[in-house]
């Protein structure tokens, strides 16, 4: 039987093609997921790049306690190769806090030396 | 400021659009689901016994009688009875066998049609033109067929086709019995002259007196002929070419008995498929009872404008207003992708923004205090001994970091903790020179002044 009417019949096929809105809604979401987490990224790489900054002088001015002392101390040696070890693997924010927190107490220690 | 706050604005508003025409257009899906463009106007075709004037004055004897007389003769006519045969035909497909045919009118109640089928001697029995016999019915199926059987009466094919079941032979070829002749002048003028006046001629001993409302024709003024069933062996009078040349445009509708033909406008588009179809499904009811020409009409007009309406042939539809949600469905996509477009746009532009920015808002004291402190360690290195290079050295590596951060565009506060650590170690390294003013407060606020 033929058909008779339907305003659809008469549209390009590429016009009522469910792929427009498939693609729109896809684009509508990613747009909005982007926007809302974008700044989210940014500010956690920020982060991250802020706390190894602080991390590498760490390890770089506990690495100058140790030229200058004139002992080995075995112990500050054991915790700055942790501290090296853990910014050579890279990592996240908690990683670069821990690697500094080594450097720094591994500096006190030999700036202790060199005092004592 | 505002011009931010704006565009903000413009991005949600984007969204809103586009899910709203989203929502819109799904909602119209289901919608159309449901519209239906074959919706005919045509009434309803349904038909209960006796209530379309089906039944006639007809009546039959007892069965008890009707078997007395079938035992007298091999086939018994009852009174007003119709349909008729061709005797030579159908002896000779009887052959050797001795079969009775009892023949009633059209137009029994049910109880009347009983009485004949009780009449167990009868070998076939025709009510009307149903032909049945045995187990078998026998019916036309083709357009010839049924105009034998409706408009002459004849029911020649179908008793030959019956015997033959009946004696388990292959059914001979059909032989079309109907004769037609081509109408006089005189008498195509005398129906023309009529057709004129009130568009409906009746043939002496039809029955259609007025022409049921059917709005079959839209636009059109159709002419109806209504003529009697041909008892007789006399000839079917054909008006309808004759007619066609007379009233050209105009839809003729030319009526024998209970077979409609039509002629004019259109006629090899619908006339076969209207015509099939009808006497398809009401064939049985027609041959069965003796309905009045107005209603067979009717009922064949319905169909008629049921086939127009399903777009059979090409006439335009009847006029239906335009369903605004429809005529503006077409533009919801266009809508649809612009407002994914401007979100997309406005999304895009927030997200690059910040890039450009950290650099022109950073402040000018930081960079100064790690110049200052950059040349104070420089200075010093000349100066410091044993004693203090370790401190120095280890200022001057919190000033390298500072300095890469400064680059990386780490937070102002990191920053200034780095050049503060440097400027204790500096501190540091210039209490153990012996000179003064090479301490890093001193130092500055003397080059910065």
């Amino acid at each position: 039987m033929r058909h008779v009417g339907g305003r659809r019949d008469r549209l390009p096929e590429w016009l009522i093609m469910e792929w427009w809105w498939t693609a729109g809604v896809a684009v509508l979401f990613g747009a909005g997921f982007a926007v809302a987490a974008a700044p989210r990224l940014r500010a956690a790489a920020l982060d991250r790049r802020t706390a190894w900054s602080s991390a590498r002088a760490a390890i770089a001015t506990a690495a100058v306690s140790r030229d200058a002392c004139p002992a080995r101390v075995a112990e500050a040696e054991g915790l700055l190769t942790r501290a090296e070890t853990i910014a050579a693997g890279r990592g996240g924010v908690a990683a670069a806090r821990q690697a500094g927190e080594l450097a720094r107490q591994a500096d006190r220690l030999w700036r202790a030396a060199v005092h004592g | 400021m505002a011009d931010r706050r704006l565009r903000e604005a413009a991005r949600w508003v984007a969204l809103a659009a586009a899910v709203a025409v989203l929502v819109i257009f799904v909602v119209a899906q289901r919608q159309s689901a449901d519209v239906s463009y074959g919706r005919s106007p045509s009434t309803s075709a349904g038909v209960t016994e006796g209530a379309a004037g089906e039944l006639s004055d007809a009546t039959v004897p007892s069965a008890e009688q009707m078997t007395a007389m079938i035992n007298k003769t091999d086939v018994v006519r009852l009174p007003g009875s119709v349909a008729r045969w061709d005797e030579d035909r159908v002896r000779a497909a009887m052959g050797a066998e001795r079969m009775r045919i009892l023949v009633a009118p059209p137009g029994l109640d049910k109880a009347e049609r009983d009485r004949v089928r009780d009449v167990r001697d009868a070998t076939i029995r025709v009510i009307g033109t149903e032909v049945t016999g045995g187990a078998y019915q026998a019916t036309g199926d083709s357009l010839d067929d049924w105009r034998a059987e409706f408009a002459a009466g004849d029911v020649t094919n179908l008793l030959i086709t019956l015997i033959a079941g009946l004696r388990e032979q292959p059914p001979p070829a059909d032989a079309d019995g109907v004769r037609w002749r081509e109408p006089a002048a005189a008498e195509v003028a005398a129906v023309a002259a009529q057709l004129r006046r009130t568009g409906l001629y009746t043939a002496p001993g039809a029955t259609l007196t007025e022409v049921p409302g059917q709005n079959a024709f839209p636009g059109r003024e159709p002419l109806y002929v209504a003529q009697p069933r041909q008892s007789s062996d006399a000839p079917l009078v054909r008006y309808g070419p004759a007619l066609t040349r007379l009233f050209p445009g105009r839809p003729i509708v030319e009526l024998h008995g209970d077979w409609i033909e039509y002629h004019g406008p259109d006629a090899g588009d619908f006339a076969e498929v209207a015509a099939a179809g009808f006497y398809a499904q009401f064939g049985d009811r027609l041959s069965r009872y003796a309905y009045p020409q107005a209603n067979v009409l009717g009922a064949y007009l319905g169909r008629v404008t049921d086939v127009r309406y399903a777009g059979l042939f090409d006439r335009p539809l009847p006029y239906r207003p335009a369903d605004p949600l429809r005529v503006a469905l077409p533009v919801l996509p266009w809508l649809f992708v612009a407002c994914v477009g401007v979100f997309f746009a406005l999304s895009m532009r927030s997200l690059l923004r910040p890039l450009r920015r950290p650099r022109a808002r950073r402040e000018h004291g930081t960079p100064a205090r790690l110049a200052g402190l950059t040349a104070l360690a420089v200075e010093m290195s000349a100066l410091t001994d044993s004693r203090s290079e370790s401190a120095l050295t280890r200022g001057i590596t919190a000033l390298t970091a500072a300095r890469s951060a400064l680059d990386d565009d780490l937070p102002e506060t990191h920053v200034r903790s780095l050049l503060t650590d440097a400027e204790a170690d500096l501190d540091q390294a210039a209490r153990l020179l012996p000179y003064p003013g090479y301490r890093p407060a001193d130092y500055l606020r003397e080059r910065l002044a």
